[in-house]
């Protein structure tokens, strides 16, 4: 559906391109995953595919077609829901519907209907005469989407969607964008929380300065990191039993007090390592392999350094 | 989309009440308090001022002059009773003036030559404004005139004088187009802060311009297609509405409410209309025009809260709204012609002063247009640079 192949942008004045490179596959019925740290890249994109900012090289399109022609034709076909809450604070829910549908070139009945179709979907029906400024964070967060989805896009771009919410509007809202996805939208979810992204993607991109690191179906990714194990244990083990046990691992073992951390060698059998620990006398309370295996993924790819913007 | 836009806009607005403030009861308050303020700069109160007259003599002159002050001016109040007290009771304000009339003034004001010292002194008190001394000096000089003619004319001819000795009756003082009513402060206040008024939509559009791209808004309706010149218009056409809103309540306020607060009355009577309305839309034009390019300029709330209020205060101060600019000097009279305020200022005294029509107040309204004008194209230039990140 969407091709973004070899984008490159710089912004004016800026000493590094912001996109360089960059490629990605959009597919229907699909959640796209983008994941990446603050200023990899996601809202440059983002950005793009608004048609707000011209490439300086690469093409978009969309099913063969050039983005900015068929933007030209149907600009409602992708739909941004952008990480700010970019409404009208001082309009209700339902004026605020009213607006954007009729800048979605969306009159009367197909208005009102599309403007019922959403405020349902997003269940904002019984906040309708609120105004978004006295909405909580989460219901601003449906009414983000809500707007989004007015003119009915082939592809829905979420940056950030779920920031500032509670684990309840957060579980609605991802609900919501999976449901959209089975009725055959695609999605592009860029995030970087990492357990969204592993909750709702099915493929992923990792991003970082710009460049796609990499990408693939979660499955995919996961498996580069197959061999992870954490644990953690009821008492440390002495110095003779960590020596001893360094030696008998197939793999590298890190230590800090009772937390262990495997990376097993790729034929490894984590139940045979957990028997060594438990053999040289360690008593385990939690054992995880093959969670958290994204963030270590992600933090290997984009380098564990804190970052300034 | 136009429509939906436009309605976007003045709901915003509606439910700003500081915005509302500033277009509506602001300018209403200005016109209503200096008007009332600078009553006395327009017509001094003479009448009104207490004053004391210290005669050195009885005489058939000093009663004369006095009794011809006291018409015009009111009946004196007693005079303190040593020159010390009547220096304190100056300096205190508790007397504005005092006429002191030296006992020669009879002998004096008959005589052919001039005397060797003055025979009436004026002397007021520190804080009179000089508008009202220079009248005070000037009525003074044509009673003391009256006085001497008559004086002179019963010693040479032997025949005292028939009737009233006035100057008056000698003169005709007319205000081109104005023969009944001189300039008031009304008259000079309401199209001032009308003009005041109408430019200070500049904080009502960038405040809400501002929180648009901020919040993304602009973005999204970009995103979505919405061509910029129905952005830009969507911003200007509401303020056009409000303003004409601005002048009907000025205006109102001008004729309708100062009288009821003691003040003069506005009048609209015999002014050309089809001019008035010229010179309320190009100043429309060229207050939404400033407003929308200081809106593209600016980048956050407080500069859109501080930089627009402190250019209108400027181009007030420099225009002539807050000073008239005929008590400004030369110079300053000239720097008030780069003031856009001062164009929709004048134009529209042109209109309701002079009764000027269009053509006489075309200059004006033409200024104001092009101001507009340019101030729309740099705005559409810059407006896209407002929405991409």
């Amino acid at each position: 559906m969407l091709q973004v192949r070899g984008l490159h942008y710089r912004y004016p004045a800026a000493a590094a391109p912001a996109l360089v490179d960059f490629s990605l596959e959009a597919r229907r019925g699909e959640i796209l995953g983008l994941l990446g740290p603050n200023g990899a890249g996601k809202s440059t994109l983002v950005a793009h595919l608004a048609g707000l900012l011209q490439a300086d090289g690469g093409q978009i399109e969309v099913d063969g077609e050039a983005l900015a022609a068929l933007r030209r034709r149907t600009p409602g076909c992708i739909a941004i829901a952008p990480q700010d809450f970019a409404f009208y604070p001082m309009l209700s829910v339902a004026e605020n519907l009213r607006c954007f549908a009729a800048a979605s070139r969306l009159s009367g009945a197909a208005a009102r209907q599309a403007i019922a179709r959403t405020l349902a979907a997003t269940r904002l029906e019984d906040f309708a005469g609120t105004r978004a400024e006295h909405l909580s964070g989460g219901l601003k967060r449906r009414l983000n989407l809500a707007i989004a989805l007015l003119p009915t896009p082939a592809l829905l771009v979420l940056d950030e969607p779920t920031v500032g919410v509670d684990p309840q509007s957060r579980a609605f809202l991802l609900d919501t964008v999976r449901a959209l996805a089975a009725s055959g939208m695609g999605v592009i979810y860029a995030s970087h929380y990492m357990e969204e992204i592993e909750a709702i993607a099915d493929r992923v991109v990792i991003v970082d300065h710009g460049r796609v690191l990499c990408q693939g179906s979660l499955a995919e990714l996961l498996a580069q990191a197959r061999g992870h194990v954490e644990l953690q244990l009821e008492v440390p083990l002495d110095a003779a039993a960590l020596k001893a046990l360094a030696g008998e691992i197939d793999g590298r073992l890190e230590v800090a007090g009772v937390h262990l951390k495997l990376e097993l060698a790729a034929d490894a059998s984590p139940v045979a390592a957990l028997a060594r620990i438990e053999a040289r006398g360690g008593r385990i309370r939690d054992a995880r392999f093959g969670r958290h295996s994204l963030e270590r993924l992600f933090m290997r790819l984009t380098d564990t350094r804190l970052r300034d913007h | 989309m136009l429509r939906a836009l436009i309605r976007k806009e003045l709901l915003a607005l509606l439910r700003d009440p500081h915005a509302l403030a500033a277009l509506f009861v602001m300018p209403a308050a200005f016109i209503v308090i200096m008007s009332l303020a600078l009553q006395n700069l327009y017509a001094p109160p003479l009448r009104q001022l207490a004053y004391a007259i210290d005669s050195a003599k009885d005489s058939p002159a000093a009663r004369r002059i006095s009794a011809t002050w006291a018409t015009a001016h009111g009946s004196p109040r007693p005079l303190p009773a040593t020159p010390g007290e009547v220096d304190e009771a100056l300096r205190q304000g508790r007397l504005a003036y005092v006429l002191t009339l030296d006992a020669s003034l009879a002998d004096a004001l008959g005589e052919l030559d001039p005397p060797r010292a003055p025979v009436v002194r004026l002397r007021v008190e520190p804080g009179l404004d000089q508008g009202a001394f220079r009248t005070l000096q000037a009525e003074l000089a044509g009673a003391v005139g009256e006085l001497r003619a008559a004086l002179l004319q019963a010693s040479l001819t032997g025949e005292s004088p028939r009737g009233s000795q006035s100057i008056l009756p000698f003169m005709a003082v007319e205000q081109l187009g104005r023969a009944l009513r001189p300039v008031s402060a009304v008259q000079q206040n309401v199209p001032a802060w009308l003009v005041f008024g109408m430019f200070f939509v500049v904080t009502a559009i960038s405040s809400l311009f501002v929180q648009e791209q901020h919040s993304g808004a602009l973005a999204r309706l970009a995103a979505l297609g919405v061509p910029e010149r129905i952005q830009i218009l969507a911003k200007a056409l509401p303020y056009v509405g409000i303003n004409a809103i601005q002048a009907a309540l000025m205006l109102t306020v001008g004729c309708a409410l100062m009288p009821l607060l003691g003040g003069e009355a506005l009048s609209l009577a015999g002014i050309h209309w089809p001019a008035l309305l010229m010179m309320l839309a190009a100043t429309s034009v060229a207050a939404i025009g400033f407003a929308l390019l200081l809106a593209c300029l600016v980048r956050t709330h407080a500069q859109a809260n501080t930089l627009g209020p402190l250019c209108n205060l400027l181009m007030a101060a420099l225009g002539g709204i807050m000073v008239p600019t005929f008590v400004m000097p030369g110079l300053m009279q000239q720097l008030a012609r780069l003031s856009p305020m001062n164009w929709g200022l004048e134009g529209l005294l042109t209109v309701l002063l002079r009764h000027g029509d269009v053509a006489e107040a075309a200059p004006w309204a033409l200024r104001l247009a092009l101001f507009g004008i340019l101030g729309l194209a740099l705005a559409s230039r810059l407006f896209s640079r407002r929405i991409t990140p």
